[in-house]
Parts: structure tokens; sequence; C-alpha cells
């Protein structure tokens, strides 16, 4: 930024204060003054200059352009002084000020300085140097011619223009041998202006990148006066209207302004990157509002030859039609005119286009998007990362988790569809003389974006599904085999020895028969006992109590607990599945509870909410639990999507736990 | 004989040794787990090893390992496995080996059998659950099963064999004399293409041989 310099300010404010000067003196001058409307877009358009300049001169110290919007803006108020000053002293109170005559002299003869401005600009945009030493020469040529002019142009014999004709001037006058130097210095001038073009397009060839940008914003305003020009002068004849004085006044304070305005964006690199839209659009709405105007001209010409002048008929056809045409045409136009200066851009939306209809027609896979953008852009490392707003995790087109933030070079430019986030770029630092490409590549690919994203979520989704079945299916084969097992080592082998113990006392019966007895006692007691495993077993299937409801079962999980359990649940009755699945995520939660919580209190609730049946499990333990933590939670988290429902866990460290499931009831 | 018991569950164990006292035999140990057993039957030197084949620490196969290793040490000395439920293939690789039982638990029930089958495994003979060799012997789909060809009372015949019996078993099983359950046992054998043998065990072989070679 540099240390803070006054100067800049100082002038600025000078040419402020000219302008205010200038502003006071024409209002005085009345009726001999400039009409208000010109003088308003006068002052904007030095202000204009003044406040591009000043950014400039602030924001880069020692780059003269700053210096040249200022000194432009400067001399614009002197003339606006000079003028009114003139108006006022010598047409509307004649002699109330001194020295009209020099007023009039600076306003008449001092014009070529506005030119120098200009051609000093040329000569020095965008970087502040000349385009090469060579180039001095040529400054200095265009300064002398300069000069010579200014001496002439003040010191000529011929009168003051209209209406100060009857003026004295000021200065002597140069001997009329001087007169063959007029030609001569008028093409030393015009020879400047020709270098300023030359010396941009000398830069504009050998330049790239931002600099290529930089040019194209100076080359527009400079083109872009003439041309509106030009459709102002068309749409005039066209429509027929007669007196365009106004308009061809507004429209040089507009070039005055835009001048100062598009150097100011090409230095400072505000919006650069938005010339080749800049002057897309530009291409694009003049030659439509001249293609328009003209069919209008046309319509109305034909029409109101036929149904003689004065009707209404002809012109509100031409309109109907106009507005009609409009859209299509429009796209037409945008069309030729990509085609031809945006060739790039025009390739890869043709290209993005037609892929979209082969999407649409089913002849492409969404899929196929990711290396259509690599291709178009030119861009091998170009990489989609999709957004799934769900698990709010970014993946890869496969639906792998992948980083959102590139390691190599790479750039991150987020992609967004009506407002969502979609997923994100990465891609190579885009290439600057195509600004502005990638975004619109992707904005245009966006509903092939979309939809593969969708389909990589909903691929992402089946494998979650499938992964939880696939659990779902080895836990049943886990509780079976356990079964399996309980039944063979606990219950089976219970009966055998029952059996054998039988065996025994048989034996007995020859040598002792009251020993016998007492064995056979022993039978009796370990038949017992095997039926109360056979029971528990059964529980572990499907409790019993289950029949009688939910709420009789929680209270008998509860009652089996080996620390106190409080059930809250109303003895609502639920479908049969819905209360076992309820019964089992009860029971595994209880299980947890008791076996990793520390708990000493734990409460089970059932409820109804919202259409959905509510299970909780809280426990004063030590929390800490995590969803994904351990097997039986995950276990639980399937249980619960099998039956579309979902899971939560509370569990912050030594807070106890909240584990809640829902299951809609449907 | 002398015997040593392998068998997680007391009160099983319990029963076994007076299974085994009321039979007439000495049980010189009885054990909770496969674990003492190779120092329990270099100690005692006993005549038959009757062990559980699911034990502690992860009821799985710590039995039947146990049983093969002291097989290897002792080529001599008889076991008799004990399961709760069938692994045909596991059951025929270790009865192949001879002086090698493998039974269901439930046979301990049968009380005269089950004695005659350890008797049978401690004298260096077999003893095969009649369960696996039904799974082995029950006849393939297969128009050319050779088993298609026996008789009701020659696929007895054949079972038995299987399970480990004598001829003398056989005759006295199936209330036949020993003469006619010969005639049998040769029909079978030559229906079978299975060579004659006059031991019991080789014959056990020989037919296991078969009949898992049909099987697969």
């Amino acid at each position: 930024m540099g240390r803070f310099s006054p100067w800049p300010w100082a002038l600025a404010a000078v040419a402020v204060a000219f302008g205010v000067l200038g502003t006071v003196l024409n209002a005085l001058a009345g009726s001999h003054g400039e009409p208000a409307w010109q003088w308003a877009l006068a002052v904007v358009v030095m202000l204009a200059s003044t406040g591009v300049g000043l950014l400039v001169a602030v924001r880069r110290p020692g780059h003269p352009i700053g210096w040249l919007l200022i000194a432009n803006a400067f001399l614009l108020a002197t003339f606006g002084v000079a003028q009114s000053y003139a108006a006022y002293a010598l047409q509307e109170q004649p002699g109330a000020l001194p020295g009209p005559e020099w007023a009039v002299l600076w306003d008449q003869s001092a014009w070529p300085l506005l030119f120098a401005v200009l051609i000093a600009i040329a000569f020095v945009f965008p970087d502040g140097r000349l385009p090469s030493p060579r180039w001095r020469r040529v400054a200095l040529a265009a300064t002398a011619s300069l000069a010579a002019f200014l001496v002439l142009s003040f010191f000529d014999s011929e009168p003051f223009e209209a209406p100060y004709e009857h003026v004295d001037k000021p200065l002597p006058m140069l001997p009329g041998v001087f007169g063959w130097l007029w030609p001569l210095a008028f093409l030393g001038m015009l020879g400047g202006l020709v270098a300023g073009v030359q010396a941009v397009r000398v830069r504009f060839r050998s330049a790239s990148g931002i600099e290529r940008l930089q040019l194209k914003w100076l080359a527009y305003t400079a083109v872009l006066v003439p041309a509106t020009l030009l459709v102002c002068l068309t749409g005039a004849l066209a429509t027929g209207s007669g007196d365009d004085g106004d308009i061809f006044t507004a429209l040089f304070f507009f070039m005055l302004g835009a001048i100062p305005t598009s150097v100011g964006v090409a230095v400072l690199r505000y919006r650069l990157y938005e010339i080749d839209r800049v002057i897309n659009r530009t291409l694009v709405y003049g030659v439509l509002t001249l293609m328009l105007a003209g069919a209008y001209a046309g319509i109305t010409l034909v029409l109101g030859t036929g149904l003689g002048s004065g009707s209404a008929w002809p012109t509100a056809v031409a309109t109907l039609l106009v507005a009609v045409a409009f859209r299509p045409l429009r796209g037409r136009v945008q069309d030729a005119v990509d085609r031809r200066f945006s060739r790039a851009r025009y390739d890869a939306r043709t290209r993005i286009v037609r892929f979209l209809e082969d999407l649409r027609a089913g002849r492409a896979a969404p899929e196929a998007v990711e290396p259509l953008l690599r291709e178009v852009l030119s861009d091998p490392r170009l990489e989609l990362r999709f957004f799934l707003p769900e698990s709010e995790l970014y993946v890869d087109a496969r639906g792998r988790p992948a980083d959102d933030q590139a390691e190599d070079s790479r750039v991150r430019t987020p992609i967004t569809r009506a407002g969502l986030p979609l997923g994100i770029v990465l891609h190579s630092p885009v290439d600057e003389g195509r600004p502005g490409l990638l975004e619109e590549v992707v904005e245009t690919a966006g509903l092939a974006i979309e939809i593969a994203r969708l389909r990589v979520e909903l691929r992402r989704q089946l494998h979650a599904v499938e992964a939880s079945r696939a659990r779902i299916v080895s836990a049943g084969y886990e509780e079976r085999r356990r079964l399996e097992r309980d039944l063979h080592d606990g219950a089976q082998q219970r009966l055998i020895s029952i059996g054998l113990a039988l065996r025994h006392a048989q034996h007995e019966l020859g040598d002792s028969p009251e020993k016998a007895g007492e064995s056979i006692d022993g039978a009796v007691r370990e038949i017992d006992v095997a039926a109360g495993e056979l029971q528990e077993l059964a529980r572990g299937v499907r409790p019993a109590q289950l029949d009688a409801g939910l709420t009789p079962a929680l209270r008998e999980l509860a009652a089996r607990a080996p620390l106190p359990v409080q059930v809250n649940a109303n003895g609502e009755r639920f479908p049969q599945e819905l209360e076992a699945a309820a019964y089992f995520i009860a029971s595994e939660g209880l299980t947890n509870a008791v076996k990793h919580s520390e708990a000493r209190q734990v409460t089970v609730s059932a409820e109804l909410l919202n259409g959905k049946l509510a299970i909780s499990i809280t426990d004063d333990g030590i929390g800490g639990a995590a969803p994904n933590g351990g097997s039986g939670l995950r276990g639980l988290a399937d249980r619960a999507a099998a039956h579309g429902g979902s899971l939560a866990i509370e569990s912050e460290p030594d807070r106890g736990t909240v584990l809640t499931v829902e299951l809609p009831c449907e | 004989m002398r015997v040593v018991i392998a068998e997680d569950q007391v009160l099983l164990r319990e029963g076994l040794v007076r299974l085994f006292e009321d039979g007439g035999h000495e049980v010189v140990a009885s054990l909770g787990d496969a674990e003492h057993l190779p120092a329990a039957v270099a100690g005692h030197r006993p005549d038959l090893v009757v062990l559980d084949v699911r034990m502690p620490p992860t009821f799985t196969d710590e039995g039947a390992r146990a049983a093969k290793q002291i097989k290897e040490q002792h080529p001599e000395l008889g076991v008799l496995v004990l399961s709760q439920h069938i692994e045909t293939a596991h059951a025929v690789e270790l009865v192949s080996q001879g002086g090698f039982g493998y039974l269901l638990k439930n046979r301990v029930l049968d009380v005269g059998a089950f004695l005659a089958a350890a008797e049978r495994v401690a004298e260096g003979g077999s003893a095969l659950d009649p369960q696996v060799v039904a799974s082995l012997v029950s006849p393939g789909s297969a128009a050319d099963d050779p088993l298609a060809a026996l008789s009701a009372r020659e696929r007895e015949v054949l079972e038995l064999m299987a399970e480990g019996l004598t001829n003398a078993g056989i005759a006295n099983r199936l209330v036949l004399s020993e003469r006619t359950v010969e005639a049998h046992v040769r029909s079978v054998l030559m229906k079978l293409s299975i060579p004659e043998s006059g031991e019991a065990h080789r014959r056990v072989l020989a037919v296991l041989a078969h009949l898992t070679a049909a099987q697969t």
C-alpha cells in the first residue's frame, strides 16, 4: 500500500473545488450558462474521473494512471470554470468580474490538453511504463507537437469563436508567417493519437493473462463509444425522429466517463475478469437492438405505406412482432457471437448441452460428467467431490469418502444449485485468459452433477442398507448358534445326567434300594433345574410375557435385572412384531447399561410420540458411549433401521447415557 | 479296566464315573478339562480315556484335539470321544485309527451297549455312533449306487460292521447265529467289492473307506 501521500488528495480537492466554483458560476450565468442536465452530466464525469484517479493514486502510489486521471478531472473542472466565468462575466453581468478574456482564451485554446491526457494514458497503460524504451522518442515527438499546437492555439491570429468574436485577445498574435505551422502541428497531434492506439495494439499482441484483460477493458470503451454512436444513429434513422443533438451530447459525456472507469477497473483489477462477459453482452445486445430496430422500422414503413399514415396498426403489429421475436433471436445472436468471439466457451457449452440431451434420452450416464468436464476444460487433474448433506461428507464419484481439500496445487471451487451445495470441483488453477469458463461450464452441467450426486447418495444408502442387512443376518446366525450351544451344553447334558442318575438308581435297586430313592430324588431335582433352564432359553427366543403386552414384558425384564430398573409405560398395545422389536431393543439397551455403564439406576420408558413408539433407556452411569463404538449399539441401530426407525444416543462422559429408539407405528 | 474321564459338566462327569463303577470298572481319574489330560494319562496308564469334544476354554474342539494328541503319544490306548452332536467328517477321521470310539452322549443311557462299545475300544477295536453310520449308509440317488443292491438285513449288518461290532457282537445284537452273520458279511463285502479281513477294526476301516468314498 505504501505510505500515505497527501498530494493526490490535495489535487483532487482542488479539482472538486473548481467543479463547485464552476457550478456556482454556471448557475449565476442563468440562461447564458449550460443547460442544467448537461452540467450535471459533466460534473458526474468529472467526479468519476476524480474518484477513480484518487482510488488508483492511493492504492497504487507511483502509478502514473492515477495522476493522469486526477489531471483529467482537474482539466475538465478548469474548462467548466472558464466557460461559466466567461458566460457570467461577459454575457449575464458584463464587467462584473475581471479578466474574462483569459477565461475565454483557456476555454477555447487549451482543449488539446484533454487529448494529451488520453494519449498519455494510452502510452503508459496498464503498467505505468512506455511499451518499450524506443517509445520514448515517440512520446517526445507527441509532446513536442502538442506543445506546438498549444502555442499556435494560444497565440492564434483568428478572433474567438461565437459568441465571443468581439472580445479582445489578451495575448499577442503570431505573425501570419507561422500559419504554415498549423497543418504540421495538427498532423503531429493526429500522429500522437494514432501512436496511442498503436501502443495499445502492440501491447495487446504480446500480452497474456491479466495484462490482456486490462487492455481489453481499455479497448472496450474505446470501441464502445463509436459503436454506440452508430447504433443510436441507426436507431434515429430507423425511427425517423429528427433532432438528436442532445443524445450525442449525452453520449459524449458517457464516453468521457466510461474511459476513466474502465481504466480504473483495469488498473485496480476490480472485476477485471468480467471483461469477456461485458464484451459478449454488449455485442449480443448491440446486434439485437440493431436487428430489432431494423425490423421495427421495416414493418412500420411497409404497413404504413399500405394502410396510410396515421393508423395505429403498423406500430402495434411491429411492436408485437419485435416482442415475440426477442427471445428466440437473442438465443441465436448469443450463439453466433459465442461461436465467433468465444470459441472455447461456445464449444464447451455445446458439448455439455449435447451431453445433457444424451442424459435425458438415456444415452449417457450422469457419472460421465466428470470425465467430460476434464475434457472440456482440458484439465486432466479435475475431480468432483459430491456433498452428502445427511452425513455432511464429501465423496468421490464412486461414493468413497474423500478429502474436499486438494493436497496439491489444485484449486477448490464450490458448486451450488438453487442455493444448495452440490459439492466442489478440484481443478488446476484457471487459465487467466479464459476467466469464468469453469464456473459457466460447471453451472451448465449442474443438472448432470446433481443427478450424479443423487445417484452416489443412493448407492451409499443402498450400501449401508445392505451392510445392515448382512449384520442382521449374521446376528441372527449368531443368535441361533448361541441357542444351539445353550441347548446342547445345558438342557441336553442335564437330561443325560438325569438319565445316568436314574440308571444308577436302577443299579442300586438290586443291592441297596434305600439309596435308590435318594438317587431318584436327585434326578427329580435335576429335572426341575432343567425345566428352569429351558424356560430361560425360551424367554431368550421370545418372552411369553409379550403376549400380555409390551408393558408387562418390560416389567418382567426389569424385575430380573441385577440393578433397580424403573419402567415407564402405560400398557398401550402395538402390533406384535413392533412390541417384540421394542422389547429386544430395551433388553439389549438394558444389558449394555448393566455391562458397561456402572449405573446404579436405570429407567426404561416406552411411549407413543408423534405416531412413533419411542423406547428410551436412561442410566446414571459413566456415559461416553459412542454410536458406532461397539457391535451392541450397531446391532441396535440395525434393529431400529430394519423397522424403519432411528437410534439416538446422548452420552456425555460422567453424565449418564440416554439411548432412544423411535419406531414408526404406521 | 482302568478308565480316565474328562468332562467339564460336573453332574455328567459324576454320572459317568458311577456308570463305569456300576459296570465293575475302575475310574482312576476324572477331570474337568482337557488341559491336564496328558499328565493324567501318563501318570495312571489307563486302558481307556473317555472325553467330551467340547470343553473349556473355548468349547469348540478341545476334546477332539486332545484325543488326537493322546492317540499319537499312546497308540495302544483306547480313546472314546463323546459329543453332543454329530460331525461326520471328524468322526470318521478319528475312528479310522482303531482303538478309537466316537459316540453321541445320548448313548450312555443304553448302559449295556455303551459299556460294550467302551470295552471294545479299550481292546483296540472301534466304536462309531450308529447315527454317523446311518448318515454314511443312506443310499444315494445315483442309479449305480452299490448300497441299493443290499437287502434290508444286509444293510443292518453293514451298519453294525461300520459301528465296529464283531461278528459275534452283530449276531448278539440281531439275535442271529454267528454263521448267518458271517454269510451276510461275506455277501455285503462282495457286493461292495471290499476285500475280506478277519480283524473287526480293519473291516471297519475298509467299510468306512468305501462309504466315505461313495459319499463324495
